[in-house]
Order: structure tokens, then sequence, then C-alpha cells
């Protein structure tokens, strides 16, 4: 048995593909871009060594709002964990509870992930829009035309104007990771909770989710990168404005480095990102260990 | 299997090649310009951004192209095509992986500043004294000139315009202003008549508001005082600069460009002004295309933006010569390739000044027939020019750029102060 | 079986109510982007923007379609997907499985470090991915696509088999063993048809990664005959001015085959579903 499951040869050539991609796709960015974090480089010509003043420049005597875009960015990833995963785990549990019609709206529940993110830009911009825009125009036909504004300009409110199509586009992403994990369970457990006379609501926090655990685990993680990671709405529909409002670190990266010719610097705030996913996706395993030993 | 897994770390190694591509600059001059024969048959790349069939220069420049082959059955070109805003961040990927097409459009100023300290563009001087120098008109090549040496060809030229649909002017029975207090006022009635939008802007993007904000400033600390700060000479505390700033956040108070202009793009802003639901708009001459394919075509008049103080009139533009062609330094084909840049620069100037898109950076013989009234309209404003003053955000390179475009979106949204703005740009100079 | 209170009947329409209306939140932009397809920028931009369409302008889908070479840009789609699913699920699956159920002292590390490669912002891999690719003399070919986007999915891919390789008893393996499997059978003829909606289920995230991905997609490649669908599509966009009507014929396009590849996947990971909830 352990023979057979420690056999070097077979490992290897399990792992071979995966490693050769990883080696030429993610291997030499990683290490790219920490080299140039450390240099005074502008994208073209000769750069200059200043270690860790790429660095330093992110937070101490900033002036771009650096600090700014990765407050905004935990703010997204907030809303994510608690907002959209209860959201999504919930339907999940609904729709594989044998509702009728159960294809149907997962498969429904689905197609705002499968868009691109050129069409709901531009769904939500119309939806937005501060003349005919369906928001305003709904707020004043049941007379609130004081709260109709332009949201994706206002300040205050652009941030919150660019996560709710974000949180509503991936509800159905979390939603099959989830379905597809709790249809994967042997129906016979739920059968026996049944028959103690379990009531849905006790189903679900004793046997569903528990046994759910790993892949509850990989959406929080998905959940969490994407939004420390955030780009293509937030890039669709304000491209962080206005005057940085709805900055996030991606957003202000790429003007950075493709706008800015401040390839060092750029790519130093491409590596914190990097090391902000690693540090949270530990933080969700431990909490996971943790929860699984109980 | 070893076997191959060794090839394939060796390949993921020789991208160690990058590590040293940070390190030393390629200065290109090491290429051998290939056996320079006239007859030999070659293969040219050229990368361009009039990719949309909306794009009013797409006909003309395909047409330049097409002519250029039929002229030249040697020279094959490879051409591709990029929207704009993608293009940017393509041609820096492929100029730092000394991958750049032969020939590329690109932007004048801060923009091409970097390219050339680089050392990845081909310096023009050699070339240009048959006579094509003396076809240009006067400080056309100013803006693509680095310590003596000339780097790029213009092909047109691109002034910040200011269009009033008359029909709107008359319905309201307002002044089409002239100077500053009546074009407050004029904003001040439109609104009061119910007219949400008096000048078009599309906020969301920084450079639509960047363009009122620089003929703003030319308009009331003048050509000098502004090229002054620029060029780190002068200072943007300047008054008049300040004073600039001060009027455009006077203008969003009073609502001249609608409730909430930064929550819209600029496509979003430009369709009512095509529509005719708009009075004014400023933004640049390649508008005039557009305006021609619109339904308000004959309802719209260029004039002058109006005057602020007396440091500054009509005579004073904003824009110029923003776009060129460039020859990458590497090129296996200098002769061709320059060949070919001459050939597009100057036609592609012909065909899309023949089209209404553009004015010519070139001298041409000009056949008024062909012109529309708009362009004629334009041409009166250019023939009297005195100065212009590049697009702020075209000139500044990089960061610099990058800076007054935040600063300009933070003003526009009554973020900061005149004062507290002027200050910030400052520290571009320090 | 106990008849059905009043107040759970209640609840159930209430249930159906929410479902509902959030399914008309989903399919929508569906309506909203095929009458968007048959417009012009007035109606789109003020004019009508959710009622359908004035004048049915099916000269949108011709212009969208006869554009050239829309036909290549959708093939290259097609291959450079196809072939990044492919890799990305047998990748995954097989490092997945030596990680999770071989033993060997490094597999724990081996997993984390292999998720870094979703945590890359991927403007920032474009220039040293490119120069990668351009020493393996792969630029301007689908290959310059295939292999950084099957890198870039295959941590996803690790992910979500794991997810459920974790719900698959173990003592499947042991029992093979002791019937003195091979560790390949008991892979390829054990494991690999359990974890059939889990192949299913990344197939489809690997798809829509792949399949809208743009910026490798334009800088990456500069010959018409490469191009994939997005580039076209981001091509139609103008420097001074847009026709969105077009676009929206294009996007429309683009986004039928991604719908009908999910239905098709997402009934496949019903069927296996059903016929095979692993006996425990």
């Amino acid at each position: 048995m352990n023979k057979v499951l420690s056999n070097k040869k077979a490992i290897v050539f399990f792992m071979l593909p995966a490693v050769l991609f990883f080696l030429l796709v993610i291997l030499m960015p990683v290490l790219m871009s920490f080299y140039y974090s450390t240099l005074n480089w502008d994208g073209m010509g000769s750069g200059t060594f200043i270690g860790f003043q790429n660095y330093k420049k992110l937070f101490v005597g900033n002036v771009d709002n650096f600090p700014l875009s990765v407050r905004n960015s935990f703010l997204f990833l907030l809303a994510s964990v608690f907002i959209q995963i209860p959201i999504s785990l919930l339907l999940a549990i609904i729709l594989s509870n044998g509702v009728k019609g159960e294809n149907f709206f997962r498969n429904v529940y689905f197609v705002p992930v499968v868009l691109s993110t050129v069409v709901i830009g531009q769904l939500w911009m119309k939806i937005y829009h501060p003349d005919y825009g369906l928001l305003n125009t709904f707020l004043r036909s049941i007379g609130l035309s004081s709260w109709a504004h332009g949201w994706l300009g206002d300040q205050n409110t652009a941030l919150i104007a660019t996560f709710i199509p974000t949180l509503w586009q991936y509800t159905g992403y979390h939603m099959l990771l989830l379905y597809a994990a709790i249809k994967s369970i042997n129906p016979e457990i739920f059968e026996a909770a049944k028959i103690d006379g379990a009531n849905r609501t006790k189903i679900a926090f004793r046997v569903t989710i528990p046994m759910i655990l790993p892949m509850l685990e990989v959406s929080l993680i998905f959940s969490v990168i994407g939004s420390l990671k955030v780009f293509d709405l937030v890039y669709v529909l304000t491209n962080g404005g206005p005057a940085q409002a709805s900055e996030v670190p991606s957003t202000l990266m790429v003007r950075t480095i493709f706008m800015g010719y401040q390839y060092g610097y750029g790519s130093a705030m491409a590596v914190f990102i990097i090391a902000e996913c690693v540090l949270f996706t530990f933080v969700v395993r431990k909490i996971f260990r943790a929860l699984q030993r109980d | 299997m070893n076997k191959v897994l060794k090839n394939v770390i060796a390949g993921a190694l020789s991208a160690s090649m990058l590590f040293s591509m940070a390190g030393c600059s390629n200065s290109g001059s090491d290429t051998t310009s290939g056996a320079q024969s006239g007859d030999q048959q070659v293969t040219l790349k050229l990368w361009h951004i009039w990719a949309a069939d909306s794009e009013s220069s797409k006909v003309p420049f395909l047409k330049t192209l097409d002519n250029f082959q039929k002229e030249h059955p040697n020279i094959k070109l490879d051409v591709d095509a990029t929207e704009n805003e993608t293009f940017k961040t393509k041609i820096r990927t492929a100029v730092a992986a000394n991958e750049a097409p032969d020939i590329f459009t690109y932007w004048a100023g801060g923009y091409m500043k970097n390219f050339v300290t680089a050392g990845k563009l081909l310096a023009l001087d050699d070339y240009l004294n048959d006579g094509t120098k003396d076809k240009l008109l006067d400080g056309t090549l100013d803006n693509m000139t680095f310590d003596g040496k000339v780097y790029g060809l213009p092909h047109t030229m691109d002034v910040g315009t200011f269009f009033v649909n008359q029909e709107l002017f008359d319905k309201y029975n307002i002044k089409v202003p002239t100077t500053y207090d009546e074009l407050v006022d004029a904003c001040k009635k439109f609104r009061a008549a119910g007219v949400k939008t008096p000048m078009a802007v599309g906020g969301k993007e920084a450079w639509c508001i960047d363009m009122y904000l620089d003929i703003l400033q030319v308009r009331s600390a003048g050509y000098e005082a502004c090229i002054n700060a620029l060029s780190g000479k002068g200072s943007y505390e300047d008054a008049g600069i300040i004073d600039g700033a001060k009027r455009l956040q006077e203008l969003v108070k009073l609502g001249a460009f609608g409730d909430s202009p930064m929550s819209i793009s600029r496509d979003e802003s430009e369709v009512p002004f095509y529509n005719g639901e708009v009075p004014m708009y400023f933004n640049g001459s390649w508008t005039i295309g557009n305006v021609n394919k619109s339904k308000v075509k004959d309802k719209i008049k260029i004039v002058p933006f109006p005057k602020v103080g007396d440091k500054s009139d009509s005579t004073d533009l904003t824009g110029g010569v923003a776009g060129t062609f460039v020859v990458s330094a590497n090129t296996q084909y200098k002769d061709q390739a320059v060949t070919c840049l001459k050939y597009i620069a100057q036609g592609f100037a012909k065909e899309a000044f023949e089209a209404g898109v553009s004015l010519p950076a070139w001298k041409l013989d000009i056949d008024e027939s062909k012109v529309d009234t708009l362009t004629k309209q334009l041409m009166d404003l250019t023939n009297s020019a005195k100065t212009y003053t590049l697009w702020w955000n075209t000139y500044l390179d990089g960061s610099k750029s990058e800076l007054y475009m935040n600063k300009s979106s933070e003003l526009f949204a009554l973020k900061i102060t005149p004062e507290q703005y002027a200050k910030d740009l400052q520290t571009m100079n320090s | 079986m106990k008849k059905k209170s009043i107040p759970a009947y209640f609840g159930k329409a209430i249930l159906y109510i929410c479902l509902i209306i959030w399914a008309i939140l989903c399919l929508f932009p569906i309506y909203w982007l095929f009458t968007f397809s048959l417009k012009n920028n007035t109606e789109i931009f003020g004019g009508n923007i959710v009622g359908l369409p004035q004048v049915y302008r099916w000269s949108n889908y011709s212009n969208a379609l006869l554009n050239g070479k829309v036909g290549i840009y959708l093939l290259n789609s097609i291959i450079v997907t196809a072939m990044t699913i492919l890799f990305t699920v047998l990748a995954s699956t097989m490092a997945t499985f030596a990680m999770q159920r071989m033993r060997w002292k490094l597999s724990k590390v081996a997993m984390s470090i292999l998720l870094v490669g979703m945590m890359i912002p991927i403007h920032a891999a474009l220039l040293p991915v490119f120069v990668v690719m351009r020493n393996l003399k792969l630029i301007n070919t689908i290959w310059s696509l295939i292999i950084p986007y099957t890198g870039f999915a295959i941590p996803m891919g690790i992910m979500i088999i794991s997810g459920i390789l974790d719900g698959i008893p173990r003592e499947l393996d042991e029992s093979a063993c002791i019937d003195g499997c091979s560790i390949y059978r008991l892979f390829f003829s054990i494991i690999l048809p359990l974890l059939r909606p889990a192949i299913a289920t990344c197939a489809i995230f690997t798809f829509l990664q792949s399949w809208n991905e743009l910026m490798m997609a334009v800088t990456f490649i500069s010959k018409d005959e490469a191009k994939t669908l997005t580039v076209g599509i981001q091509s139609m966009a103008g420097q001074y001015l847009t026709e969105w009507g077009p676009i929206g014929a294009a996007l429309m396009v683009a986004t039928i085959p991604t719908l009908l590849l999910y239905f098709m996947l997402s009934s496949q990971v019903q069927k296996s579903l059903v016929a095979g909830a692993v006996k425990g």
C-alpha cells in the first residue's frame, strides 16, 4: 500500500506537467517582478538598484494614494466574504435540496459569470447613468428624485457602485462550486440525518456545511485572492475614479507601469499584492484546519 | 523524460536574459543594417491605432498604405492595428523586449521622450535633408526633437476646438460667448432654460477634463507662463494658472458640465452633443469628422474659446502636433523603413485632410473645394495662430503626466482647492 | 407523509418568489445584450436603453461578422480555449492526485507553491511572460497564449479538484492496492471517472478565463492568423468614436458559444452526480 503510494517515479510522472507550466509561466514573472521592484526603472533603458526604496514609497511619504487603494480592496474582501459567499452558499443549499426547476435555476444563476466584463460593464453603466440610468429613473418614478445622482461620478458612492456589479456577477460562480461539492456528498448521509428527525436548518449546519468545508475553503480562497487582485470591472466602470475614490491596487499598478513609466515602483505594487494574497490564503487555511479539527 | 525537463528548464532560464534587460541599456545601434540595395524584397512590420470602422482616420490611413504598396512593390508591409488604449500597453511591452515593429504610430512630447532616452528610436536627421524638412510646416518637429535630434515625423495636427451649436443658442436667444463672463452667463441661462448640460465633458476620462483645464489655464496665464511651468523654468503656482483652475471649478459648481459629469465616459458625453442637445463642446479637432457624420452637421460652428483676461486671445491655441510615426532603432532595414515613414507621414496628412478628419502638419497643395465648412472654420483659426500649447498630459512625461491627470480630476471633483492643486503640481519642478 | 401546514406553503411561495427574482436579475443581461446589439448609439446612450429596438438593425451583425476575419478569430479562440482546457484538466488532476493521495515529503509545500500562480496580477506578468515566449520563439503563435493560459489556470484547477477529491474516500485507494492495481491504473480507471463533476467544473472555469482574456491576447499576437475573438472585438472600439451596436453584435456572437458550452458541461455535471455519488 505505502509502497504503491510513495512510488517516486509515479510522483514525478503525475507532477511533471503542472511543474513544467509552473516553471515556464509562473516562476519567471514572480522572480522578475521581485527583481524589478528593487530598481528605479522606467521599463526601458537602464535601471538603477535602489533596494527596498520602492516598497518604502508605497507607504512612507506616499503621493499616489496606494494605501487608500489597499484599504478599498480590503473593503472588497470583507464584502465578498460576508455578503457574497453566504448568499452563494444559501443558493447552493436551496438548489441542491431539490426545489422544482433545480437545473434551470442553477444554469440561470451562472449566466452573469459567463458574460464578459465588457458586457457587464456596459450594462451597469446604463444602470448608473445620471440622466437616463435605470436606477435614477426608478428613483424618480417613486418620488425619490432627491436620491438620484451620478453614482459612479460621486466620490461617496463610486466605490460601492463598483462593488455591487462584481458581487452580483460572481455570486453564481461560488454557488456552482459549492453546489458541485454538495452534490458529491453521498445521499445516504442525508437520509440518515432525516431519519434521526433533523430539520432542514439542522441538516444544513450539522451535515452539509461540515461535509463541504474543503470546497468552502476553496471558494473563500478564490474570493480573497479575487478581491485583492480585483481589476476588470473597476477598470471598465471607473478606472479608479473619480479622483481615486474607487482606486484599487491593480488599477493603480497598471497606470503606474504603463502610463506612469515607473516599472520598478509598479512591480513593488505587484509584489505587495502577491504577498497579501499569500498571507491571506495562509490565514484562511489555518482557520479551516482549526474548523476541521473540531 | 529527464532530457525534456532539462530542455524546458534551459528554456525558462534563458529568460534570465531578462535580468540583464533592466541592467544595461540597449543602444540598438549594434544591429547591422542589411544589404541596403534598393531592389531587394523586404518586409516591414507596421503597427497603428486606427482599427475600428468608426474611426474617421481609418479609411484615409489604409488608403495611404495602399498607395505606398503600389508605388513600392519591393517593400511589403505587414500591418497590425490595435485599439488606442491597449496599444499603449502592447507597444511598451514590445519595445521593452526589443521586439518593436519597424514602424509604428506614437505620441510626441513626454510619451516619446522615454523611448528616446532608452535608445529605442532611430534618429532621422541624416535622412531629412533631401527636402523633407522644407515640406513640413514650421515648428512641427519641435515635439519630436530631443537633444537636437529628430526622432519622428508628424502627420496631422490636432487642435483644441470649441464647438457651439448655433441652433440652440438661437432657440434660447443666447449670445455665443466671446469672453469668460459671457460663457458663465450663457451656461446659467441654458441651465435656467432647462438645458441640463451646457458643455459636454466625459469626466470619467481625465484627458477630457484636461481639454478644458488646459485652455482655461492658457487663457488666464498666457502661453509663456504655461510653457515655463511645464518645462520647469517657471512655477505652477503662477497666479494665472491658479486663476484658470479656479475658473474650471467655478464652471463645475454652476453646473456648466451637467449635474454629474464625472460619472460618464467620453462616448456617453458626446452622443447628446451629436443629437443636438448640448450647446457647447471643447475637445480635439478630430471631433469634426464625427460631427460631419451626425445630424447636427449644419448647426455646429467653430469659434475661438472665450477670452479670460488680456494675457491671451484667439491666437493662442492648445494642442498642436501630437501624433507621429517613428522608426524602431532595431530595424534591419533602416533605409526602407525611413522611405516608408516619409511616404506615409505625408500621404496620411493629405488623405486625412481631404477626408475632413484633421489638419496637416505638412505644406500641401490644398484643393479648397474638397474641404468641408468646419475644417475651413478651423483653418481660419490656425492660420492666425501664434502659439500652440501642447496638451499638458502629452507634454509631460510618464509619472508627471499621471500626476497632472490625477490632480486635474481632483480639481474637477472639487476635492482640492486651486491653490493646493498648483502646489501639488509644483512638486514636479522641485 | 404528514400534511403540510399553511405557513409551510407560505414559506415555500416566498422562497420561489425570491429564486425567480434572482433569476430575472441574472437573465436580464442576456435580453439587454440582445436588444443592445440591434440598436445604434443614439438609442444605446439614452434614447432607448432597455426597450426593444425601434428599428431592428440586423446590419450590426453583418458589420460585425463580415468585418474581415471574425471566422479566423473565432476558430483561434476555440482552438486556444480547447487546448487550454485539455492541458489544464490533465495537469491539474494528475498533480492534485499526487499531492493529495500519494505519500511524499514535500506534497503540502508543493501545493502551496503552485497556488502562487493565482496571485499574480496579470499586467505585472506581461513583460516577463512575453520575454519567455519570445525566447521559445512562440510569439505570434497560438502557443504563446495556450501556455500562459494553462499556467495561470492550473492553480485554480488544482483547488477545484482538491475540493472534490477530498470527498472521495481513501478506502478506495486501499482496496485498489490490495487488488494489486498499479498506481497508474488506480488514477486513470478509478479516480478519474469519479472526478467527472470536478473536471466539468474545472473546465467551465478554465474556459471562462481563457475565452475572455484580453491583455495577453493583444500583447503577444500581432498577426491576424493567430488573433482571438476578444482582440477582434476590442479592435472595434475607436479612438475618437465608437459604434457600440456592432460591438454588441460581436459580443453576442462571442457569448453564445460560452452559454452553449456551459449548459452542456453543466448537464454533464448533473448526470455524473446522479449516476454515482460515491459510496463511502
